[in-house]
């Protein structure tokens, strides 16, 4: 591939928290290249959802940049980060932060509708109906299954067809035969789209689908294979 | 136990003040407003009580509007024997003239030596009494001297008599009328008054004979021997009920006044079961847990009852504190109503009363939340759960006592079963309706099919589970209910008094005039400017004298307020056929065949009830000693908003023949003829007393406003009270708000983008509870006109909608206001965090 997706360059996260200063990310390098299902994988406490939350840009790096489908969203400021992820990025979490006052088919046209696109309700139906929930579109996120929330969350992610998904632990809150119909559908958008994939997961497992795995440790990347 | 319950109160308490700043701030509202006005009345009642003395000038009394009559001139000899001083004052409205063309209408008063026994009536120049008035000498008020350009030391002419101006009244102790006076003072000594021949058969006087009585005498029991020796029309009192009607205005407005306050506390009561419930609901798991260590739910809601108690009290120190300091802004607002230098006091009663109703409304209010606590299943503990699911069902039937409750407060707030019943009644069908509408215009918002996203999420908000759409719609609602019912009964009350076509009035009433001068003074105004002839009514005034044989005085003396029916002076006519505006509406009226048979006559309806009069019953009236009786033959109903004369008693022609008849006369006239017409007339008939329609017009409508202003000041604490709901729920969704917002920008959307959302739900519920508050508050004003006054409703479209827009913009200021800080935050720790 030619074409770089996300650039991490001397990357550091410092949180302060109870007064005292926690390193969470000391100076992590990354390169991936468009396309690609990249994992990063490591125990917990180990930087990896900060790392994942930063690409997104859901927060300000303490130091370093980071470039994302060419534009260096570091310099960004915060209502220009949020036009930069709605054209950008889809984002699954691991506990599937719907709007609990909104049905699943609204849920799902939210981006379509920030991004004042036409016919957002018709087209998160059909988003819905490639996720398996047509018959829940009317539903609010307290009457879905953790698995169907997830799926809604996974079409809201799509919406917009974004070319970079990020996915932080999307299976943790599930049980493993549901958690495997969600990494299905991630897989099958980043094989069959050809979108990157950035899945964040502690289950080796779940990591061996990847194309390639990074291994954080402390704040640091210890592996890359 | 008891042990447990106190620790626990005072361990929730300790840690939880932050949690209820909003709680405290809508008792501490509330509060404030009654005690604001409790301890305005409660000074108006002290400084009444302490210059009684004064506003009477003396220490009893003895008022009609007949004189003495001759057997009663031994009872004051008597007291006189008994070491009372004894002096007479004569009291009437006349014209004052100065030059041929300039006319004023006054208050003439009459003094003799002694006058006033109490307080002190102040000049300039500062001489004695005797100094000033006598041998043609006047004091007149300030005011005359500047409507007729005068200056101390001009003539003046009264009647008949010709007066000069000595100086100037600076302070009358004994006029407590303030803005209700018909014009400016002329006090005059006994012997001028008979001058002036205004004294005639018929002339309208108030006669008042006071008396000071010796150190140490007992004035109620020298004020019963008095009435005792004489007739009911002549109304004997001791100081302590000096100026009874302005005690009763006063009375009335600081109930009404206190009313009005009562809806703040009430409203902040909403408040107050917001933040519990919040509050009980994130106690849930420690409830379950010390359920699961064998406490009962009674130690528990007992516990927590006195932890609400304890807030619900701290909130009313803090309010009563507050509302003495209200007194003084309270005060100005109705200083111009008030003919006494009021001297504000602290007041322990307003304090006590306060702060019982504070934790009163607290404990009612918190009730109803408080007893989920029962309902709170220990398992709770095994599972967390978002909205856990209570056993049993709500407990509806402890809503009765929670409604007694707060009705007995409202009883006692108003110290009357009527009002506080139709108070009670009203508040809670205002509820009820307000809390139906609520849930209708949130359902309809969130159907609607809005087009944008913003708009659909911003509606969405107020139907989310857990949602206060609910209560904040219910209390702005109230609030706004209330403040725009007062602008709506203002408006219609003015338009009433001020908005009259021209024409529909008449410029003048003529008083006094005299059998022999009826004819020459209809010639008189018809060459002078009326536009048209001046309608003459013969009257005749009277006292009834007994029903049906009954005679009325027995059993009435010592309650005056209610035996007013019974010993007022009835000003009686008569007539061949029913006046315009009167509508009979029992019995019928006479023929001349029947008016020739026997004495009939007709009277109002209101007048019949109080008397407990039936067609077929006698009236007799005494006429100025002689009696007069006549058979009810028919029953009216008067449009008393008309500017015609009404009578409640009139009689068939020829019943009244023989006794001392004056006439009125009602004189339509265009303003800029109105001063010639006045001065003409008095000039021509000094007797007559010209009472200019727009001019009283203009007096009662500054009444009004000043009432207004007074009852909007406290209404405005309700406002406050539905703010500070709104601020305390939005407090409460803080969390659920911030979730929101973050999900949102972490899909991409700007932060205005996510204030939008927050601006249209609480743009939406402001303009509900604007709506629903004003429809109700046209309903209340609608009610209020017709049934308390008698006058139709203005449609006053401006009134509603700014009730809407003002609404609107408080509750979108509130919403933007609590927000605003959410939007900085970054999502994301926020979406870790959860």
């Amino acid at each position: 591939m030619d074409l770089t997706m996300i650039s991490v360059r001397g990357l550091s996260m410092r949180l302060v928290s109870g007064g005292r200063g926690v390193d969470v990310l000391t100076d992590v390098s990354l390169e991936v290249p468009a396309g690609q299902f990249l994992a990063i994988a490591g125990p917990s406490g180990s930087g990896k959802s900060t790392l994942l939350g930063l690409i997104a840009g859901l927060d300000q790096p303490t130091a370093g940049r980071i470039e994302v489908a060419g534009i260096e969203i570091t310099a960004l400021d915060e209502d220009a980060l949020a036009r930069f992820r709605l054209d950008h990025v889809g984002y699954v979490f691991q506990s599937y932060h719907l709007i609990p006052t909104l049905t699943a088919e609204e849920n799902v046209a939210v981006p379509l509708e920030l991004a004042g696109e036409p016919d957002a309700v018709p087209r998160a139906r059909a988003l819905l109906a490639e996720v398996g929930l047509t018959e829940r579109a009317h539903h609010y996120p307290v009457q879905l299954s953790g698995g169907e929330q997830q799926r809604v969350a996974v079409a809201r992610a799509m919406a917009r067809r974004p070319a970079l998904l990020l996915a932080d632990e999307p299976t943790g809150n599930l049980d493993s035969a549901t958690g495997k119909q969600i990494i299905e559908l991630l897989v099958a958008v980043n094989r069959r789209l050809g979108r990157t994939l950035v899945l964040v997961t502690h289950d080796a497992a779940l990591a061996a689908h990847a194309d390639r795995v990074v291994t954080l440790r402390d704040g640091r990347i210890v592996s890359d294979e | 136990m008891t042990r447990f319950v106190l620790t626990l109160a005072w361990r929730e308490t300790r840690g939880a003040w932050r949690h209820f700043g909003y709680f405290f701030a809508c008792i501490t509202l509330g509060v404030s407003a009654l005690v604001g006005v409790g301890s305005f009345a409660d000074s108006l009642e002290r400084t009444v009580a302490r210059s009684a003395k004064s506003l009477m000038g003396g220490d009893v009394e003895i008022r009609s509007t007949q004189p003495l009559p001759v057997d009663a001139t031994t009872l004051i000899a008597e007291s006189r024997g008994g070491g009372a001083q004894v002096t007479r004052v004569r009291e009437l409205v006349a014209m004052a003239q100065s030059g041929p063309s300039r006319t004023q209408l006054v208050e003439l008063k009459a003094v003799e030596p002694g006058y006033p026994f109490y307080g002190a009536l102040v000049t300039d120049p500062a001489r004695p009494l005797p100094a000033l008035i006598g041998d043609g000498r006047a004091l007149v008020h300030e005011s005359l001297l500047a409507r007729l350009g005068l200056r101390v030391g001009d003539p003046l002419r009264v009647g008949d008599a010709d007066l000069t101006i000595s100086g100037v009244i600076v302070k009358e102790p004994d006029r407590a009328v303030g803005v209700f006076s018909l014009g400016p003072r002329v006090l005059i000594a006994a012997a001028d008054l008979d001058r002036t021949g205004l004294i005639r058969p018929g002339s309208r006087v108030r006669y008042r004979t006071l008396f000071r009585l010796p150190d140490g005498h007992d004035a109620q029991a020298f004020r019963d021997r008095l009435a005792e020796g004489l007739p009911a029309a002549q109304r004997v009192t001791t100081y302590t009920q000096a100026q009874p009607g302005l005690r009763r205005f006063w009375d009335q407005l600081t109930m009404y006044l206190g009313l009005t306050g009562l809806v703040a506390l009430m409203v902040g009561g909403i408040g107050v079961a917001v933040s519990v419930n919040a509050f009980v609901k994130a106690k849930f798991p420690a409830i379950a847990t010390m359920k699961a260590l064998g406490a009962g739910w009674r130690p528990l809601l007992s516990a927590y009852l006195l932890q609400t108690a304890l807030l619900g009290l701290g909130g009313s120190v803090l309010g009563a504190l507050l509302g003495s300091l209200v007194q003084p802004l309270l005060a100005p607002a109705l200083t111009r109503l008030l003919p006494l230098e009021l001297t504000l006091s602290f007041s322990p009663r307003a304090v006590l009363g306060g702060l019982a109703m504070g934790v009163g409304v607290t404990l009612l209010y918190a009730l109803w939340p408080l007893l989920q606590i029962r309902r709170v299943p220990p398992a709770l503990i095994l599972r967390a759960e978002i909205e856990p699911r209570l056993h049993g069902r709500r407990p509806w039937a402890a809503v009765i006592p929670i409604a007694g409750g707060l009705a007995a407060l409202a009883l006692w707030q108003a110290g009357s079963w009527k009002i506080g019943a139709l108070f009670a009644g009203g508040l809670a069908a205002a509820l009820v309706l307000l809390a139906l509408g609520a849930r209708a215009i949130i359902a309809l918002a969130r159907r609607a099919r809005w087009r944008s996203s913003a708009w659909r999420q911003g509606a969405a908000n107020l139907h989310r589970p857990g949602s206060h759409a609910g209560p904040m719609l219910v209390s702005l609602g109230l609030a706004v209910m209330l403040v725009v019912s007062i602008a709506l009964l203002e408006r219609s009350l003015r338009g009433e008094l001020v908005d009259r076509s021209p024409g529909s009035a008449p410029a003048f009433f003529f008083i006094d005039i005299q059998p022999d001068q009826a004819e020459p003074f209809a010639r008189l105004v018809a060459a002078r400017g009326a536009t048209a002839p001046a309608e003459l009514t013969p009257v005749v005034r009277s006292r009834l004298a007994n029903v049906n044989g009954t005679p009325v005085a027995t059993g009435q003396k010592n309650r005056l307020e209610d035996a007013w029916y019974l010993t007022r002076e009835y000003v009686l006519t008569w007539a061949k056929e029913p006046p315009a505006h009167n509508r009979v509406v029992a019995g019928r009226w006479w023929t001349p065949e029947e008016a020739a048979r026997e004495p009939l006559i007709s009277v109002e309806e209101e007048v019949a009830r109080q008397l407990g009069v039936r067609i077929g019953d006698t009236l007799t009236f005494d006429v100025q000693g002689a009696p007069v009786s006549a058979r009810v033959s028919s029953l009216r109903h008067v449009d008393w908003r008309t500017f015609t004369s009404n009578f409640f008693v009139i009689f068939s022609p020829g019943a009244l023949e023989g006794a001392p008849t004056t006439f009125i006369a009602t004189v339509p006239a265009r303003p800029e003829q109105e001063t010639a017409l006045q001065s003409a007339v008095v000039a021509a008939f000094p007797n007559v007393t010209a009472i200019p329609v727009r001019e009283v017009l203009e007096r009662v409508t500054a009444v009004v406003d000043q009432i207004a202003l007074a009852v909007r000041l406290v209404a405005a604490f309700s406002i406050g009270a539905g703010l500070i709901v709104m601020a305390g729920a939005l407090a409460i969704t803080r969390q659920q708000r911030l979730y929101q917002s973050v999900i949102l920008k972490a899909l991409g959307a700007t932060r205005g983008f996510v204030s939008r959302v927050f601006a249209v739900e609480y743009a939406l519920l402001g303009a509900a509870a604007g709506v629903a508050g004003s429809v109700l508050a046209a309903g209340l004003a609608w009610a209020v006109l017709r049934f308390a006054f008698d006058v139709p409703a203005q449609w006053a479209p401006a009134t509603l909608l700014a009730g809407v827009l003002a609404a609107t913009g408080l509750a979108l200021l509130v919403g933007v206001v609590g927000t605003r800080r959410l939007l900085g935050r970054r999502p994301l720790g926020v979406l870790r965090g959860e």
